[in-house]
């Protein structure tokens, strides 16, 4: 019965997306026109034997996967709460934590749609040179990686509008995707930014992908998100009980 | 008669507020209760207790034997919440249909729901689209799929225009008389009595009377002076004896327990008064009356 059941909800979260899919389009699109604008201008420099546009796969797929998972069950959770639907599903013989899985769940196919077009971006402008199975673990790693980002979502979108949602979420995105040298290498960046980094989950994120190219250490980073993931995961179970449905 | 919903001394508080001060209540299968009071009088926190949305501080609620707070407990438990928004994107069949799956019950339920509430010439239409009827309808089909024994309803008929809670309150009946027991909160006070079996009043968290609304009119020597008037509801309010005010749209109905007196004061302030008479109390004004004198 439980599959049945969640199966139901992540075809409505699906529909959700498929139907009505504005919040989602500036989530893909922006992203990966940036990543395609970064790409053509830098994506065949080489550091450490691989090519910048190799690397961005693994950064800027990092931005463009917290971007779709970070905004979509926040919004789509505030959304419901305020037209009374989150209530609707609270007293539903549904457990709660099943519709929040399938709202968190069926934003990953989109990132990881994100994270295809912008390889494919990457591939085109030929400044793509990882081996398939590396570019998989990287995908493999962002989608599991997410999971903190997604309960960070929810715990926002628990106690805030829809719109107010999405300004906080972004306010949280932006500078920590800067920060973390998602968008251009810390290398290049003001000292202060890779003081900052470190603190941030969302670099750490990126650093396991990037590792899966460059054969790095990644314990530090998988326990850092793994912190993370337990931080917020009480952050999302406070915020829940003390939702006003 | 089998107890589907049992409530025995539940008590909730909102930091230092008392919400419910000790509430007993109790609806059986195919047994129709009407929840009646003012505003902050408990309803809410009550309904909400019940549908496993807010614990007990103390006490006991019970649904067909099981917590409320409990899933599987609350496969029992059908709900219809006050003016529902639905998903943009959901259309009215796939809403009643996974809301049978979820209820455990197979997809080929929501059809004869859905015929039964007059919803299969909208199945294709996005939910968010429907009238407030219809959105009610389906909120009740999404409910009745899933064959509960309490069905618990939240001013269902609040929006509606006439002919769509007429209907609403016929549906309920047809349901009460399979056996499904109802809960239901309504300012609607007349139109509740005519198909709630009892009539239970909550004021300040406690409840102030239960009996069937037979049994609570005959407990007040209150009449009803029915009346065309100029007069404006916040002046027929304050006149000396008033315990209510109701307007149908043609009369006032002013409830009183000195009609002598309140006629004399009506006729004094509006020469103009007209069609006027004097009847035994509604159930309207038995609650008021009730609540006005804080009636154990």
């Amino acid at each position: 019965m439980n599959a049945k059941v969640f199966g139901v909800e992540l075809t409505d979260e699906l529909r959700g997306i498929v139907r009505e899919p504005t919040a989602l389009f500036f989530s893909i699109v922006m992203p990966v026109a940036f990543f395609a604008l970064f790409v053509s201008l830098f994506g065949k420099f080489s550091s450490g034997g691989l090519s910048a546009g190799t690397t961005m796969v693994a950064t800027f797929g990092a931005f463009g996967v917290v971007s779709v998972v970070l905004m979509n069950p926040g919004i789509g959770v505030a959304a419901d709460r305020e037209r009374g639907w989150l209530r609707a599903k609270q007293v539903s013989a549904v457990p709660i934590g099943v519709t929040l899985a399938a709202k968190v769940i069926a934003a990953l196919p989109y990132a990881a749609g994100v994270l295809l077009a912008m390889t494919a971006t990457a591939a085109a402008t030929g400044a793509l040179d990882a081996p398939v199975p590396a570019l998989l673990r990287i995908l493999a790693v962002l989608m599991v990686g997410a999971l903190p980002f997604a309960l960070l979502s929810l715990a926002i979108g628990f106690q805030t509008g829809a719109g107010a949602a999405t300004a906080v979420l972004n306010a949280i995105l932006i500078p920590s995707a800067v920060l973390s040298g998602l968008w251009m290498p810390l290398e290049i960046m003001p000292a202060f930014f890779g003081d900052v980094a470190p603190f941030l989950p969302t670099y750490h994120l990126a650093q396991l992908a990037l590792a899966q190219l460059t054969g790095a250490p990644v314990l530090t980073h998988v326990l850092v998100l793994l912190g993370t993931t337990i931080v917020a995961a009480a952050l999302a179970a406070v915020s829940y009980r003390h939702a006003r449905s | 008669m089998e107890t589907v919903l049992e409530v025995r001394g539940a008590r909730h508080n909102y930091g230092a507020t008392p919400a419910l001060a000790g509430v007993d209540l109790d609806v059986g299968a195919g047994e129709c209760v009407a929840l009646l009071g003012p505003n902050g009088a408990g309803k809410t926190t009550l309904v909400n207790l019940v549908v496993g949305l807010l614990p007990a501080k103390e006490g006991r609620v019970r649904v067909c034997g099981g917590d409320p707070r409990l899933a599987s407990t609350r496969r029992r438990l059908g709900v219809v919440q006050q003016s529902l928004g639905f998903p943009n994107t959901l259309k009215v069949v796939e809403l009643v249909t996974g809301a049978a799956v979820r209820a455990g019950m197979p997809r080929s339920a929501a059809g004869p729901v859905m015929a039964e509430l007059d919803l299969t010439d909208l199945a294709g239409r996005r939910a968010a689209k429907l009238s407030g009827g219809q959105r009610q309808r389906l909120q009740l089909a999404m409910a009745l799929v899933a064959d509960p024994r309490l069905l618990v309803l939240d001013e269902p008929t609040a929006g509606l225009d006439v002919p769509a809670r007429k209907r609403f309150w016929q549906l309920l009946v047809e349901r009460r008389a399979r056996g499904t027991g109802v809960l239901v909160t309504t300012h609607l006070i007349e139109e509740s009595s005519a198909v709630a079996d009892r009539v239970v009043v909550l004021n300040h968290g406690r409840v102030l009377a239960s009996g069937t609304p037979d049994e609570l009119v005959a407990r007040l020597p209150d009449r009803t002076v029915i009346a065309r008037t100029a007069l404006g509801r916040d002046r027929l309010a304050v006149l000396p004896g008033v315990v209510s005010v109701r307007n149908d749209g043609e009369h006032v109905h002013l409830g009183t327990r000195t009609p002598e007196a309140l006629l004399r004061v009506l006729l004094a302030e509006d020469p103009g008064l007209s069609d006027l008479r004097v009847e035994g109390a509604g159930l309207e004004e038995a609650v008021a009356g009730l609540i006005e004198r804080g009636a154990a």
